[in-house]
């Protein structure tokens, strides 16, 4: 059992070291070698040094930039919309689910219905994916040596920004009493549709992976997929956080006469896109002639 | 320039290692003179900023099997160095003249 949990505190040890820069992670390892201190007390030791380093980062603009305009902005609104993206998707599951007859298949508008949510779902997805995969690849632009902690605060954001608040799919439907639909596929929704896309693009930064072209014809497809899904986004922010919004002169909610106050959001989500087209464009080179 | 008390004894640790001195060295002469524990997060932050004074050079030496094949990070006290650590010196005996503990 010692043997055991000296190696998880030397193997917890090893990752912490992880957040050091490469040069004093083998300096510190070597001096916690010599001094051969306990497994807990070196963690300790570790733990203080990471500690120091990330607050003398935080000393900066960059990774205060990183924060407040993106894991904080971004993170709520991404938080939002998965939810209720996620709750929309649990209303069409359960009832397909429960209404299941593979001889449907052989009716024409009964296909159409079919494919027309499985489309929404996939353009959801894909939103939500590309809109997190260019938050992580800002983050890793923006302040590289505390994208992890930035990181952690924009999982902790998007998984806990709805916490206190319900959607109309919730008020007015019975399936969210159960855990798979109330509870689980939001979690899973958030976990497969942000967080592992925003460690991907984090990845991809620091990997520099991606050419410019890539990220070019990348930055165009999330300004495609951001126009197509912007209004589930505004309805997000409406119907996710249990009201209704204002349905215009017709008085009908979902028509083409419905206001909609809240399309700033979609702007707001092509920010990072908008950071990463700024940083590969190239730049003119300066006039000598004055001198 | 003067220097804070925990500076001042690493330039002293430092300055008595001479070529031997490094982190692991420098924290063991600490806790041997002081009587208390010194981390490492305190020591490296403190190497940090004492280089960016200039007051000690830094650089990685080499990799040793007692320290599972990693190397140690060399430290020298430079000129600028031991001006600032005799000023601190000759500080603390002014100021400590004619006070009780001082009289030994």
């Amino acid at each position: 059992m010692g043997e055991v949990m000296t190696r998880i505190t030397w193997a917890l040890v090893d990752l912490a070291t992880q957040l050091l820069d490469p040069h004093e992670r083998d300096a510190v390892c070597g001096d916690l070698a010599e001094c051969r201190v306990s497994g807990w007390r070196a963690l300790g030791e570790v733990l203080g040094l990471v500690l120091r380093r990330q607050a003398a980062l935080w000393t900066e603009w960059r990774p205060w930039l990183a924060l407040m305009g993106v894991v904080l902005p971004i993170g709520i609104l991404l938080s939002h919309a998965s939810r209720w993206w996620a709750d929309s998707t649990a209303l069409d599951m359960s009832l397909y689910i429960r209404i299941w007859e593979w001889s449907y298949l052989g009716y024409p508008g009964w296909r159409r219905d079919l494919f027309g949510i499985m489309w929404s779902v996939a353009l959801n997805a894909a939103a939500l994916s590309a809109w997190s995969w260019t938050c992580g690849y800002m983050l890793a632009s923006v302040s590289r040596r505390t994208v992890w902690v930035t990181a952690m605060a924009f999982a902790l954001v998007v998984f806990l920004a709805t916490l206190g608040t319900s959607t109309v799919a919730r008020i007015t439907h019975d399936n969210f009493a159960g855990h798979f639909y109330g509870v689980v596929l939001p979690r899973l929704v958030r976990l497969a549709f942000v967080v592992l896309p925003l460690l991907w693009g984090i990845q991809s930064h620091r990997k520099s992976v991606v050419r410019p072209t890539m990220l070019l014809v990348g930055a165009a497809a999330v300004i495609i997929l951001t126009v197509l899904v912007s209004p589930g986004l505004e309805n997000s922010l409406v119907f996710g956080r249990g009201s209704f919004p204002d349905g215009g002169p017709d008085r009908t909610v979902g028509t083409s006469d419905d206001p909609r106050p809240l399309w700033p959001v979609a702007v707001l989500m092509l920010w990072p896109t908008a950071y990463i087209l700024a940083t590969i464009m190239p730049r003119r080179p300066r006039r000598l002639d004055a001198v | 320039m003067l220097l804070g008390e925990f500076e001042y004894l690493m330039l002293t640790a430092a300055a008595r290692l001479g070529d031997k001195a490094y982190g692991a060295a420098i924290r063991q002469e600490i806790e041997d003179a002081t009587g208390a524990p010194c981390s490492i997060g305190a020591l490296y932050t403190t190497l940090d900023r004492l280089e960016g004074k200039g007051l000690i050079k830094t650089w990685m030496g080499d990799p040793t099997p007692e320290r599972g094949g990693r190397p140690k990070r060399m430290v020298r006290v430079t000129p600028k160095g031991v001006d600032a650590a005799t000023s601190f010196y000759s500080a603390v005996r002014r100021v400590s003249r004619g006070v009780a503990w001082a009289k030994s």
